[in-house]
């Protein structure tokens, strides 16, 4: 289809202008942000992925003991998180009638409207004290744990996790559900042989999206982790440490210690190089997520 | 024939009510378990909300809307917090809105190619998952150090409002792509350029979904603590700025921030519920408001 049209027209010059300024303005924000950590590059090398010591009077900056917090606190998240909220999509999409859908939909998506700030204010004033109580014979020093921030991250995502399970499922054709349902399938051998088979990719994506945005999470997190440098476990896969405080790349960021920072260039610049690394893990995971799920869409469309 | 087989065609009967009961079973159990999913789920929403509302309710009143914060925190009420949260919430409208029009108009009208459209959807996609406090580190280099502003609420109001692009910005897409195809045909059969189609067919049809997508930003943005709380919020000695360079403002989730980390004292306990209450009302509100205009949207979309 060929079309004629004014390319002097105000509108289009005016949405090109506007597309071209956000464009320009994410550019450089990324760029700044690769700038203004030069700096620890150069000071830290690669010791900034593997040391394990944050000691910014001495100069030694090592995010690794973060990069572990930052990990388990969203992983359990996701463990939380993930049960919960395909199940719950599962039900809605497969049990409950289309106006059930609806309104369970509508009151998922306000859970996820809550601030942080609020989640936070919750776990500070409730759910640290739960914990506390709960593994008081583990003597545990206080109900910042990293515990209390992944349970709290849990809830705080199951609403994202829902919902991208919501439209993966219901993505499904209709023709198959019935098509299987004529094969003399239940509803729930219906789910198993046809419904999530084929939304398995967007599952996945949903699980890595919601991923990201738990280790993205701040406000929340770091009301409730205790906020404790250098917390390296000493066993990697004991339980242990799961009931002591911790400190998070976005926990870090949140705290005083980027007044502390501001104008001594080579702390600042440690400062954002963490920003960076946290924009790198939560842009990776985005975009692996994003691309398991267009590619599930085009072999989907194949068979 | 296999030992299965065999077995089957023995005796049909026996073994095939046997996998009915298992499959009876399952599909109960499965009822079951994912049942309790949506209860939990559910019971966790209105746990969480009839928490706050019942710890809330008692501090609320029109003295706390309209007073000065007094004895950090612990008396008095939120009135220049909730004015300053408003002003960000309208500056940030305002920068999102041009952008999101811009990028929408350019990625499902202007761009004709399918590998171009897809790759703005997926930049509004990572933008969307860019984690709030990057923001507040880019901010804090671009507002603070590079421009020199210091807190500035003008700083606040365009970190939120490039938060909130993707979700104005997709919300206007997914309008604009429901425009039905007749109408854009016939007033290109009538003769309208492409300006003008856009101007009277395409825009009318689909500025509705800015409102949505900018209720449904702005509704996230009010809760938002991390990008503002290094360049444009503090927490107390702030009125209406007057200028952009070091004029901070108040903000409610700031103010909950900073009170719930040293909250041990009833009262301002209590002015901390209240003034919960009054963010997540203020969330709900923006997000009902956009309510009605999504679930036509869905309704559309099941018919089709």
């Amino acid at each position: 289809m060929k079309t004629r049209y004014s390319p002097r027209s105000y509108i289009e010059l005016w949405s090109w202008l506007f597309a071209a300024l956000t464009l320009f303005v994410l550019l450089a924000g990324a760029v700044l942000l690769l700038k203004d950590s030069v700096l620890v590059w150069k000071h830290e090398g690669t010791e900034i992925l593997t040391g394990k010591e944050w000691f910014y009077r001495s100069e030694t900056f090592g995010a690794a003991a973060m990069i572990y917090g930052t990990l388990i606190v969203a992983v359990l998240a996701l463990l939380i998180a993930a049960p919960l909220g395909i199940g719950a999509a599962i039900c809605t999409v497969e049990y409950l009638p289309a106006r059930w859908r609806m309104v369970i939909k509508t009151m998922i998506e306000m859970l996820a409207g809550i601030p942080s700030v609020v989640y936070g204010l919750l776990g500070i004033l409730i759910l640290r004290n739960w914990i506390y109580q709960l593994f008081e014979d583990f003597e545990i020093l206080s109900g910042d744990t990293l515990l209390t921030a992944g349970i709290l991250l849990g809830v705080m995502i199951l609403p994202t996790v829902m919902t991208l399970a919501d439209d993966a499922l219901s993505g499904v054709a209709r023709a198959q559900r019935i098509a299987a349902r004529g094969l003399g399938l239940n509803a729930t051998d219906t789910i198993f042989s046809v419904s999530l088979p084929q939304a398995l990719p967007g599952l996945i994506a949903a699980l890595l999206l919601a991923l990201g945005r738990a280790m993205g999470e701040t406000i929340a997190v770091f009301l409730v982790i205790g906020r404790q440098d250098n917390q390296w476990p000493g066993e990697l896969f004991s339980l242990r440490p799961l009931v002591e405080s911790g400190q998070t790349l976005s926990s870090k960021l949140g705290g005083a210690e980027i007044n502390i920072a501001y104008g001594q260039p080579l702390h600042w610049s440690a400062m954002v190089g963490l920003s960076f690394l946290l924009l790198l893990l939560v842009v990776g995971l985005t975009l692996l997520g994003l691309w398991i799920r267009e590619h599930s869409k085009h072999t989907s469309y194949d068979k | 024939m296999t030992n299965r087989e065999k077995s089957h065609t023995k005796n049909p009967s026996k073994s095939d009510s046997k996998s009915r009961r298992k499959r009876r079973l399952i599909h109960e159990l499965m009822r079951l378990f994912t049942g309790f999913c949506v209860l939990l789920s559910c019971c966790l929403l209105l746990g969480i909300v009839s928490f706050i509302v019942i710890r809330g309710l008692g501090a609320l009143s029109v003295d706390f809307l309209t007073g000065v914060m007094a004895e950090v925190g612990a008396s008095g009420g939120i009135l220049y917090q909730l004015l300053g949260t408003l002003l960000l919430l309208l500056t940030a409208a305002v920068v999102v809105i041009p952008l999101a029009l811009g990028c929408a108009l350019v990625q499902s009208v202007f761009l004709t190619r399918e590998a171009h459209r897809r790759n703005i959807t997926l930049v509004l996609y990572l933008l969307n998952g860019v984690p709030s406090i990057v923001f507040g580190i880019v901010g804090m280099i671009v507002f603070v150090q590079w421009f020199g502003w210091g807190k500035s609420w003008l700083a606040g109001g365009i970190l939120l409002g490039l938060m909130i692009l993707p979700t104005v910005c997709v919300t206007l897409i997914e309008r604009i792509q429901a425009v039905p195809k007749k109408y854009i045909e016939a007033a290109r059969g009538l003769g309208l350029s492409r300006a003008q189609t856009i101007r009277s067919v395409i825009l009318p049809q689909s500025i509705g979904g800015l409102f949505t997508g900018l209720l449904l930003g702005l509704a996230r943005a009010a809760g938002e603590t991390a990008p503002i709380m290094f360049t444009a919020t503090i927490f107390s000695g702030a009125t209406l700025p007057s200028g952009v360079k070091e004029s901070p403002v108040l903000s409610l989730p700031y103010h909950i921030f900073i009170l719930a980390q040293d909250s041990y004292d009833p009262a301002t306990k209590a002015k901390l519920w209240g003034s919960a209450l009054v963010l997540i009302f203020l969330v709900f509100l923006l997000s009902l408001l956009a309510l009605p205009a999504r679930l036509r949207i869905h309704e559309e979309a099941n018919h089709l």
